[in-house]
This record gives C-alpha cells, sequence and structure tokens, in this order.
C-alpha cells in the first residue's frame, strides 16, 4: 500500500468562503492577543496568530500539515479575544478534514468509527441492548439496596415524556454506578424524563476528527431520536461538547428538530431556585474549598454568561459561598483545559499535558481542594494534570456533590470523593 | 429547535468596551443608572496602563508637557473644538479620580490625580508623561527620579520587553542602572508571553521560586524593574508578596502589546460588572441601532442567538478606525452604525502627511462625530441626531489623541460628561 500524502488546502481561499464579512483573515491587526491567550501556542511551533500569518503569506503546504491542528482544542479562546473577532477554530476543522483518515491520530478516527458501528452513536461502541440491561440492572441494585429508592424509575423509550436524557457512555461502560446520583435527583424532584434505547450516547468525536458527514449522521440519528419519542426537551448531561456538537450541527446542517435544547446545569439552579431540590451547604462543616471549571463548549462557546451565573449559582447553594472561589479568569474567558477536540483521545499526552499547564496554574491559584465541572473531558482532563504536575485537588460532578448535600449519596457513588469530602457524609 | 429571543431593558445602553465604555458604566453605577453594555474587545487590551490626561500639544507635539491642566488651557485657546475644552476641570478632575478609585476598589490600585504628570517608563526606554499610573509601576517612576541603583530584568523567551535596551536609553539620565536576563521557573521553551507568566504567578509556589531567581539576580541592589509580568488578577498582591520574600522593592514596566496591564483591566470590568448589576454582553457588537419613542432598540447576536436591549438612553462609545467607530473608505470616513455624518479632510489625499513619521501627525486622526454641547451627536443638519442619544471617546473629532497622547483623558473626561447628561435626561 502506498502512503497516504496530505493535500494541500488553500487556507486564504477557504478562509474567504467561510468567514462572514469583516471576521476575515485580512482583518488581522496581528496583534497576538489570540496567541497571548491560547494555551496551545508554542506546541509544535505555532500559535494561532502565526497561523493567520502563513495562511496569509499561502504556505498552504507547511499548514495543510502541520501537527498543531491537533494540538488546538477548538475552543474559540482567540476568538473571544480577537478585536476582529477572527475564528481561527473554522480552519482548524477545515485542515482536520483535509487529513487522510490514515494519517489523523488514530485514537480520534476510532472513536469517531465506534460512534457510527451501532444505534446508540456511544464511542465506546456500547450497543442498545447492553445500554438497556445496564440499566436495568444498576436499577434492580439501587432499589434492592436503597430502600429510600425502592421505587425509583429510570424509564427507557418512554413516549411523551418531557425531557430525553442523554448519557455518556463511560458511566455505562465503566463506572455504572455513576449513573445513580443523577437517577436520583430526577426522583426527588419528579421529573417526568427518559432515557432512549436508540441515540442515548452523549459524546460526539466525529467533529473533532474533521469528519463532517459523519458528524451529521450522528446529529441526525440523536435528533430522530427524540422527534420519535416525541420528548419536549433534549436534556444534555454533565458534557460539554455533546451539546455543542448537537447545537452547532442542527444549526449547520439545518435540521429539522421539535424540541428544545438544555443543559443539565441550567435546570439544576432551577430546581434549588423553585425549592424541589433541597440542597444546602450545612454538611461543609470543614470549610472544604471549590473551584468551578466553565467548559468551553457550554460556556463559552454556547450559553455565554448565563449558564455560568448558574454554574456559580448552584456551586454557592451546595459548598457555601464562602468557600467558592473563581478560577481566573473565569466564564467565556476562561481557558479550554486542554481535553477538548479529542485531545484526550487523540494520543498526544505531552501537547495535551503542556496544553493543560495553563489549566493547573489556574486551579493552583485558587488553592481550592476541589473542581467541580459539568464536563466529562474536563474531568479526565483536570484529574490527570493534576496527577501529572503534583496538585492535591480532587475533581467531582455536579451530581455527585448534589446527592452528597441531600444526604443520599449511595456507598458505591464516591468514587471521586477525597477522605476530607467521605467524612462528611 | 426551538430558541428563545433574549430581551433586556435599562435605563442607558452603553454601545463599546474600550476606556469610554467602562467608564461610562463606572459613572453610571455610581449614579445609580441602571445599565447594559455590549462591545468587543477594545484598544484597552493593549493599553499600557499608564492612563494619559494631556502630554504634549498641538500643532508640533513637541515638547511633553508637565501641567497638564494648564495645557488644556493652551489648548481652549488654540483647539477650542477638542473635546478635552468643552469640560470644565474639576468635572475632569472628578472624573480621573472615580475611576482610578473604582480601579483601586477592584484590585488594581492606581495613583490618585495629581496637579503635574508623572514620567512613566516604557519598554523603549524612553519616558511618557501620563497622569495615573498603576500602583506596581509607581515604584519606577520614584527610582527614576531618585536615580537609584538599579536592575532592569528580563525574560529568556520573552519578546516585546529587553532589558538591554532599556538601560541603554536611559543610561545617560540614570547612571547606576543595568541590566540582567533570567529564566523564568517552569516555563517550556520558545516564545513566552508576558500574559502567561503573569497568570503563573499567581501560583504562590512560582512567586517563590522567582524570588530566589530574582533575589539572586539583585546582588546588592535594593530596587528591581520587571517587564509588567506581576499577575493578571490581583497584581498589588503579587508584587507585595514578591517584595517581601526577596526584600527587594520592585516595580513593573509595560512591554509591547499584548501587555498584561491591559487585558488586567479588560478581564477585571468583564468580571466585576455582571456582579456590580451592569448587563454586560462581551466581545459582541451591535448591529442594529434604531431609535423609537422615549428610548432606543438595539439589536445584536452572540453565539446563542439573537438579544434585543431596549434603553432610555444611549452612550456611543465605539472608538475609531481599530475598533470599528469609524470607517475608512473609498468615499471617506463614515460612521457605520448610524451613518452619523463626519468630520473629515475634504479629500483622502489630505488624510495622511508625506512622511508618515511626521511629529505634527495626521490630519485623518483628529476625523471624528461632531457633538453638541451636551455631547449628543449631531446629524446632517447639525442637529441632535436624537435627545436619548449621547457619545463618548475617541470617535469624538478634533482631536489626535495618538500625539496628544491623551487617550485615556478624552476616553474617562467624556464618558463623565456623557454619563451626567444621561442622568439630567432621565431625570
Ligand atoms: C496600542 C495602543 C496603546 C495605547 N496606550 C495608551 C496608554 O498608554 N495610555 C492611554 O491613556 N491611552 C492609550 N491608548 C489609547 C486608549 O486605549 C484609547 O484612547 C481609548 O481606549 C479610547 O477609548 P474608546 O473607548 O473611545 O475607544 P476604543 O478603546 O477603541 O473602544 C471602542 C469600543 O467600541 C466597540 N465597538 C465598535 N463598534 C461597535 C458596535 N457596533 N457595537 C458595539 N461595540 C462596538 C469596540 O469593540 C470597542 O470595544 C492606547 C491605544 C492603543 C491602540
Ligand atoms: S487577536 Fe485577532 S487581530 Fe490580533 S493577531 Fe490574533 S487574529 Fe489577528
Ligand atoms: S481555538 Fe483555542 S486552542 Fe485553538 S487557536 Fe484558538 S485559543 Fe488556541
Ligand atoms: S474539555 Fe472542557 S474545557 Fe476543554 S474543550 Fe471540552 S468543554 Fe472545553
Amino acid at each position: 500500500m502506498t502512503e497516504k500524502t496530505i493535500p494541500t488546502l488553500n487556507f486564504k481561499e477557504k478562509a474567504e468562503e467561510l468567514l462572514p464579512e469583516g471576521a476575515s483573515f485580512e482583518a488581522c491587526l496581528t496583534c497576538g492577543l489570540c496567541s497571548s491567550g491560547c494555551p496551545a501556542s508554542g506546541i509544535e511551533n505555532m500559535d494561532p496568530r502565526k497561523f493567520i500569518r502563513m495562511a496569509m503569506l499561502g504556505m498552504d503546504k507547511e499548514l495543510s500539515t502541520s501537527k498543531w491542528i491537533w494540538a488546538c482544542t477548538q475552543c474559540k479562546r482567540c476568538q473571544h479575544v480577537c478585536p476582529m473577532s477572527i475564528d481561527i477554530s473554522q480552519l482548524v476543522f477545515l485542515a482536520r478534514s483535509n487529513w487522510p483518515r490514515e494519517k489523523k491520530p488514530a485514537g480520534i478516527v476510532r472513536s469517531c468509527q465506534l460512534i457510527q458501528s451501532t444505534d446508540s452513536t456511544s464511542a465506546m461502541g456500547l450497543p442498545p441492548e447492553d445500554f438497556v440491561f445496564v440499566v436495568q440492572d444498576v436499577l434492580e441494585e439501587v432499589r434492592e439496596q436503597q430502600p429510600k429508592f425502592k421505587n425509583m424509575q429510570a424509564p427507557m423509550d418512554k413516549k411523551g415524556a418531557h425531557f430525553f436524557v442523554n448519557q455518556n457512555s463511560r458511566e455505562p461502560m465503566s463506572e455504572p454506578d455513576e449513573m445513580v446520583p443523577l437517577w436520583k435527583i430526577f426522583d426527588i424532584v419528579g421529573a417526568n424524563w427518559t432515557y432512549s434505547s436508540k441515540a442515548w450516547a452523549a459524546e460526539n468525536f466525529c467533529m473533532f476528527s474533521g469528519n463532517e458527514e459523519a458528524w451529521r449522521e450522528v446529529i441526525k440519528k440523536r435528533v430522530d431520536a427524540v422527534n420519535e419519542l416525541g420528548c419536549e426537551v433534549w436534556l444534555n448531561t454533565e458534557c460539554g461538547h455533546s451539546y455543542y456538537t448537537m447545537w452547532n450541527g442542527i444549526n449547520r446542517f439545518g435540521m429539522k428538530a421539535d424540541f428544545k435544547l438544555e443543559s443539565l446545569v441550567t435546570y439544576y439552579a432551577r430546581w434549588i431556585r423553585e425549592g424541589k431540590l433541597p440542597v444546602n451547604s450545612d454538611w461543609n462543616r470543614k470549610n472544604i474549598t471549590f473551584t468551578v471549571q466553565d467548559p468551553c463548549m457550554i460556556v463559552r462557546k454556547a450559553y455565554g454568561e448565563s449558564i455560568a451565573e448558574d454554574m456559580r449559582f448552584v456551586t454557592k447553594s451546595l459548598v457555601g459561598e464562602e468557600n467558592f472561589i473563581d478560577m481566573q479568569p473565569n466564564r467565556s474567558a476562561n481557558y479550554c483545559c486542554g481535553g477538548g477536540g479529542g485531545f484526550l483521545q487523540a494520543g498526544m499526552t505531552e501537547h495535551r499535558r503542556t496544553y493543560g499547564k495553563r489549566k493547573f496554574d489556574q486551579i493552583a491559584a485558587t488553592g481550592a481542594s476541589y473542581v467541580l465541572t459539568p464536563c466529562h473531558n474536563c474531568h479526565s482532563q483536570i484529574e490527570d494534570i493534576g496527577h501529572h504536575y503534583r496538585g492535591s485537588y480532587g475533581v467531582v460532578h455536579f451530581w455527585t456533590l448534589i446527592c452528597l448535600s441531600l444526604g443520599i449519596l449511595g456507598e458505591n457513588e464516591r468514587t471521586y470523593l477525597g477522605p476530607d469530602l467521605l467524612e462528611c457524609i | 429547535m426551538s430558541e428563545e429571543d433574549r430581551h433586556f431593558s435599562a435605563e442607558l445602553a452603553v454601545i463599546g468596551t474600550g476606556l469610554a465604555g467602562f467608564a461610562a458604566s463606572i459613572f453610571a453605577l455610581k449614579r445609580n443608572i441602571k445599565t447594559a453594555q455590549v462591545g468587543n474587545t477594545g484598544a484597552v487590551a493593549y493599553t499600557t496602563g499608564y492612563l494619559d490626561l494631556l502630554g504634549s500639544l498641538a500643532p508640533d507635539y513637541l515638547a511633553s508637557i508637565e501641567d497638564p491642566w494648564q495645557g488644556i488651557e493652551q489648548l481652549r485657546d488654540s483647539h477650542p473644538r477638542h473635546p478635552l475644552c468643552r469640560i470644565p476641570k474639576d468635572d475632569i478632575f472628578t472624573a480621573f479620580e472615580q475611576f482610578t478609585s473604582f480601579l483601586g476598589k477592584c484590585g488594581i490600585a492606581y495613583t490618585p490625580p495629581g496637579e503635574f504628570n508623572v514620567s512613566g517608563l516604557t519598554p523603549a526606554g524612553t519616558l511618557k508623561p501620563t497622569l495615573c499610573v498603576p500602583a506596581t509601576m509607581q515604584v519606577g517612576s520614584a527610582a527614576f527620579s531618585q536615580k537609584e541603583p538599579c536592575v532592569i530584568i528580563d525574560f529568556k523567551g520573552l519578546k516585546g520587553f529587553s532589558s538591554r535596551q532599556v538601560v541603554a536609553n536611559l543610561k545617560d539620565r540614570w547612571p547606576k542602572l543595568s541590566s540582567k536576563r533570567v529564566e523564568f521557573p517552569d516555563m517550556v521553551s520558545g516564545e513566552i508571553y508576558p500574559e502567561v507568566m503573569a497568570r503563573s504567578l499567581e501560583v504562590p509556589a512560582t512567586r517563590e521560586k522567582l524570588a530566589k531567581i530574582l533575589a539572586s539576580a539583585a546582588g546588592d541592589v535594593k530596587v528591581i524593574g520587571l517587564p509588567a509580568i506581576l499577575g493578571m488578577h490581583a497584581p498589588d498582591l503579587v508584587r507585595e508578596e514578591l517584595e517581601q520574600l526577596t526584600g527587594l522593592q520592585i516595580f513593573e514596566i509595560p512591554t509591547m502589546p499584548p501587555s498584561v496591564p491591559g487585558i488586567r483591566l479588560r478581564e477585571m470590568f468583564e468580571q466585576l460588572f455582571p456582579q456590580k448589576g451592569v448587563t454586560l454582553i462581551p466581545q459582541q457588537k451591535v448591529d442594529r441601532l434604531v431609535f423609537i419613542e422615549n428610548g432606543a432598540q438595539l439589536s445584536l447576536n452572540d453565539s446563542f442567538g439573537p438579544i434585543s436591549i431596549h434603553a432610555k438612553s444611549v452612550i456611543l462609545a465605539t472608538g475609531r478606525f481599530l475598533s470599528g467607530g469609524l470607517k475608512a473608505g473609498v468615499d471617506g470616513v463614515s460612521e457605520p452604525l448610524l451613518k452619523l455624518p463626519v468630520t473629515q479632510p475634504d479629500s483622502r489625499r489630505e488624510w495622511y502627511r508625506e512622511k508618515y513619521t511626521d511629529r505634527r501627525g495626521h490630519a485623518v486622526n483628529s476625523a471624528g462625530i461632531e457633538v453638541d454641547s451636551s455631547f449628543r451627536p449631531l446629524d446632517n443638519h447639525g442637529r441632535p441626531y436624537s435627545k436619548n442619544l449621547f457619545a463618548a471617546g475617541v470617535i469624538l473629532a478634533h482631536q489626535d489623541w495618538i500625539r496628544g497622547r491623551c487617550g485615556a483623558g478624552v476616553a474617562i473626561a467624556t464618558a463623565y460628561k456623557a454619563v451626567e447628561e444621561v442622568e439630567k435626561l432621565l431625570k
């Protein structure tokens, strides 16, 4: 077999087709704000300003083959700080699409293939029947062992449910007990919800692999599944890119979706405000400190300030206002953790950790004992850089802390609690 | 997909998030005016951190002036239409006072306005006349005037700041000045941005490591100057701790853009305004502005969809060419949002003098919109465009802030005046 080569893209031409008026590369002032604020700057000797300069100079061959495009997480922070609103991530997406499949980082390609391989759309390839089985199995166990929840439901394919809830594959696949806290929360607030046996999975690496057709297919399956069950709200679990790829995909591919896309965080906040989730911070007698990671996929790239505000409201309600320390910078200006864009799947460990050093510094500066984040990738990456750079913090999901505060966190649901939090139960 | 439009209402909508826009929101907060603000990254992210009132005088902009207040008096005779001449001196003073004390309360301490300009050090090793300086830079001006022994330190891999250049240019006026280059702790090799260093200095462990390096670089000298990297979010604290750890006096010198002091200001505003009740929609531009009875309707889009704002009054603080408040085209200079008439040279040929570096500046850099005595923009007939519309900042005509070194002065003083007029209107 002959070795495939990467074709050369004409970046300047593509940019002109792609970018809205006024956001073209020609408007670049070469001010460097983007590079200064990009955690991928310097990796593979590239940075966003340099990328633009090279595109303008027609250095297409170099750009087409630069590995840096796999280190840029498409977090759009560069655009956020750019006075001209220049969006480099779109070109990065193009450049990724341009690589022959054999050359792309195998981990991302494989994740996308697995997503396409079953009706589950699961990046771990978990087929629908296995998902149904695991949910049922775990549910039965909880009903038996936790009397408070002996009538708890985890509905499957329930037509007309208000919420269609998706699920990150990592839980049913490798830590099934982590699904339980969320079910308990639904139980307490009396939510009318359902899982679906089809298109239940959250993750979507097809976008990151630069495979637009596959991305479209995945979104199509998911949209169809929600439409079929007639749910009003597609409620996205604690996962960042699953929201963005769905929301952005529906718009991009002009799909008809008869439902709203919402994030769990918004509902946590709403239920707490409405008194349906009676959480408080009384349990935190030792004043354990927390910070939050704003996932760029739902904050900067989607909802913006409103969800950032909700996250803070939920966090403060859970841990006590005085025990919350914001990272700097935060909200829409936050740094991507370096786990996004398929980085965790791409096998470029050293680069990923270099990128993550900024996140590590941000967390270390807060001095907080725990990072709360509603994103699976952020969670994994922040844990990894914590170990790598010898940090001493833990990372927890919101659902864990909500159930902890409500005094309903089961024995098997405490994986992410350190000794200090375990003592508070 | 079902989407909801987001709608906000406010007494005042500030368009622009440069110094003028931010200053306007500060003054509005002080007067309890309910405010919404929209804007993209403005020139504020590029500033040195120095707040200039007036540094040199037209027509030749030759010598730096020591007394900006007297300078404004002179301007009144020579350039009565300069925006600074249309505001009482006491108001300008109060504006600077309120602005700097707000910054101080929010964690970035500044020197208050005084009677005279101070000399700010620049990365080129020159001195710049300015009115207020960040507390982190204050020691530098003092050390210079005392000519104390001092080491300027720079870092391997950092572009946009060279201690040797600073020293080379200052040496004849500051004989006991010397330079050193050191390595910043725990940085991967290659180009390092000041922003990255500043953020990593927010981590106590990095400060401890850097303190050891600085102490050894200083030798017997007791005062050191660093590029502006002393933290992003809590610069005064970072400096204080480094001083304690090293036993030295430490000050910052601005670097070339993108520099930390500007980013500090922008991030601080973006974070604090929402907490203080301003509806801030950062990093977006207003697409459409229409005036309706008793107010205005602003339309824009963020990544999530359409947003509309209804406001009883509007301050237009959209800056000049860099920020898009004015547009230069083949037919001349225009104001894109409302198509306000722009005062400008008669033809494109008169925009620039022959030599780009001509000290007298270029005519196009005094282009801008006209306002009445209440800072209401004028329409084609010389009448206020709307009784609810005001303007502030460098979008105003008859000033060349680059040559006159009056960027912050024009922005802050006119914002103060515009908000005062807004308050009158709302009453
Ligand atoms: C490189 C550089 C260095 C400088 N250094 C100094 C210094 O050391 N000291 C000093 O005193 N001054 C300095 N200045 C000048 C100072 O920053 C400016 O004078 C001042 O920021 C002008 O303020 P402004 O708010 O009027 O305009 P700008 O700062 O230009 O802000 C205009 C704002 O309007 C926004 N805008 C435009 N169109 C729209 C729209 N349609 N909708 C919404 N928003 C819109 C822009 O996004 C921007 O936020 C410097 C400027 C530059 C460029
Ligand atoms: S921030 Fe924007 S204008 Fe500045 S160099 Fe980057 S892309 Fe160009
Ligand atoms: S999208 Fe994020 S990672 Fe990529 S260049 Fe922009 S800031 Fe850097
Ligand atoms: S992993 Fe988190 S921070 Fe990184 S891109 Fe995804 S959502 Fe953003």
